[in-house]
């Protein structure tokens, strides 16, 4: 018998198979995109919901990079605050069945919600005209890394006292600086293209989702 | 705290590099790819320099890492306790903490004792091959000599220091180096000891 699948691939290598296979769905979503009809927003957020559980899963062997936060802050900004929840939750449950699934999750469902939200609320003032503001959109994903796994951090609490909460904090300030610089990097690839992609989908024949205001959506 | 430094210096000549060389248009890109690259590259070392700069001591007196820093909670620790006036050079007044790369990071000068733990290793089955571990990450700074006899290793000195040295010895009296494994008086040599994944084996000089 033949034993086809015996390579013994190392860190490395199985971090260049990740990045291409990565590509390949970037790809592919990014062909079927072009067949869409304009305005088929809930069908591009399922793909977005694809490309992001895939990002955060194929780059899992690197901590804290990976595309669901500035993918979930674009869907605030360009369809509001309750699609953007729905991605963000969605992308933790689909992500997490394979990571692991457990207490976390629901806290990081709401930390990448509020970054949706922070997206929404600030839609205006990062998207101008139409067109994303990336220096503004690199600032806000960058602090949304910090918020994010701040606001994760609070489900340690469930398993130590309140005092720990602040150095357990500080002691994962590599993590969120790797998690903020990522994000900054997501945000000057592909913020320009996904946005381009959101915005021709948006529903026009609706109210737009960038108008509704957040508190009443909510 | 010097390679924290070190590592922001070469974060801000390479923000200055990397951004001088590039026109605006594609400027923030190749800026966050390199400070992408660089954080991953020297990730392990800011991450660990950052854990020891943040790292507590264990409070809880039931902890057999009770006085240890944190960040060797579930790891293995090596102690060294002199009485006061005999600690080597450089380790006396308080508790000195290396860990296994042998990198000084942490003193505690109210501890009860006087010496240095030596700590962060994992995967140490047998107690002789983890203070052999230990001695070689402090630099020979705890070098010991002994005697292998039938029942087992004796420990004569530790770091230079026998324990008659340091106490009073007579036909009546006596001192020894005395072997504790997580709080508790070890009762096989250092050896014949067989360790778990988070034992803390202390040596401090004993007197009969």
């Amino acid at each position: 018998m033949f034993d086809a699948h015996a390579v013994t691939i190392g860190t490395h290598g199985m971090l260049l198979i990740n990045a291409a296979m990565l590509c390949l769905v970037g790809w592919a979503l990014w062909k079927a995109e072009r067949r869409l009809e304009s305005g088929s927003d809930w069908i591009l957020l399922l793909m977005l919901c694809v490309f992001a559980v895939s990002g955060r899963v194929l780059l899992d062997p690197i901590p804290n990079v990976q595309p669901v936060t500035i993918i979930v802050l674009l869907a605030g900004i360009h369809y509001g605050a309750p699609r953007a929840i729905a991605l963000a939750t969605a992308v933790t449950l689909c992500s997490n069945l394979i990571l692991g699934h457990g207490l976390w999750s629901l806290y990081q469902a709401v930390g990448w919600s509020a970054v949706g939200v922070a997206g929404a609320l600030l839609s205006s003032r990062l998207l101008v005209d139409g067109k994303l503001n990336i220096e503004r959109l690199a600032m806000v994903a960058a602090a949304s890394g910090f918020a994010f796994d701040w606001i994760v951090s609070i489900s340690a609490l469930h398993s130590m006292g309140s005092e720990l909460l602040l150095p357990y904090m500080v002691a994962g300030l590599p993590f969120d600086l790797l998690h903020a610089a990522g994000n900054v990097a997501f945000a000057a690839w592909l913020a320009n293209p996904l946005s381009e992609i959101m915005t021709k989908h948006l529903d026009t024949s609706s109210p737009m989702a960038v108008n509704d205001s957040v508190s009443s959506t909510l | 705290m010097s390679d924290i430094v070190a590592l922001f210096a070469l974060f801000v000549l390479i923000t200055i590099a990397v951004g001088g060389a590039v026109e605006d248009e594609n400027r923030l890109k190749s800026l966050s790819l390199a400070w992408v690259i660089f954080l991953l590259i020297s990730f392990p070392t800011l991450s660990s320099e950052w854990a020891r700069m943040t790292s507590e001591l264990i409070d809880d007196e039931n902890d057999s890492h009770y006085g240890l820093p944190d960040i060797w909670e579930g790891k293995q620790v090596v102690c060294f306790h002199f009485p006061d006036d005999h600690a080597p050079d450089g380790y006396d007044g308080a508790r000195y903490h290396i860990d296994s790369d042998g990198t000084q990071f942490m003193t505690d000068s109210d501890w009860n004792h006087t010496g240095a733990c030596i700590g962060g290793f994992s995967n140490f089955e047998n107690g002789l091959e983890l203070m052999d571990e230990a001695v070689t990450a402090s630099g020979g700074d705890f070098a010991y000599n002994s005697t292998q006899y039938t029942f087992g290793l004796q420990i004569n000195s530790i770091a230079g220091v026998n324990p008659c040295d340091a106490s009073t010895c007579s036909d009546t009296s006596g001192a020894y180096w005395s072997l504790f494994h997580n709080g508790q008086m070890a009762m096989v040599g250092i050896s014949d000891l067989t360790l778990k994944a988070d034992s803390v084996i202390t040596w401090s000089i004993e007197t009969w």
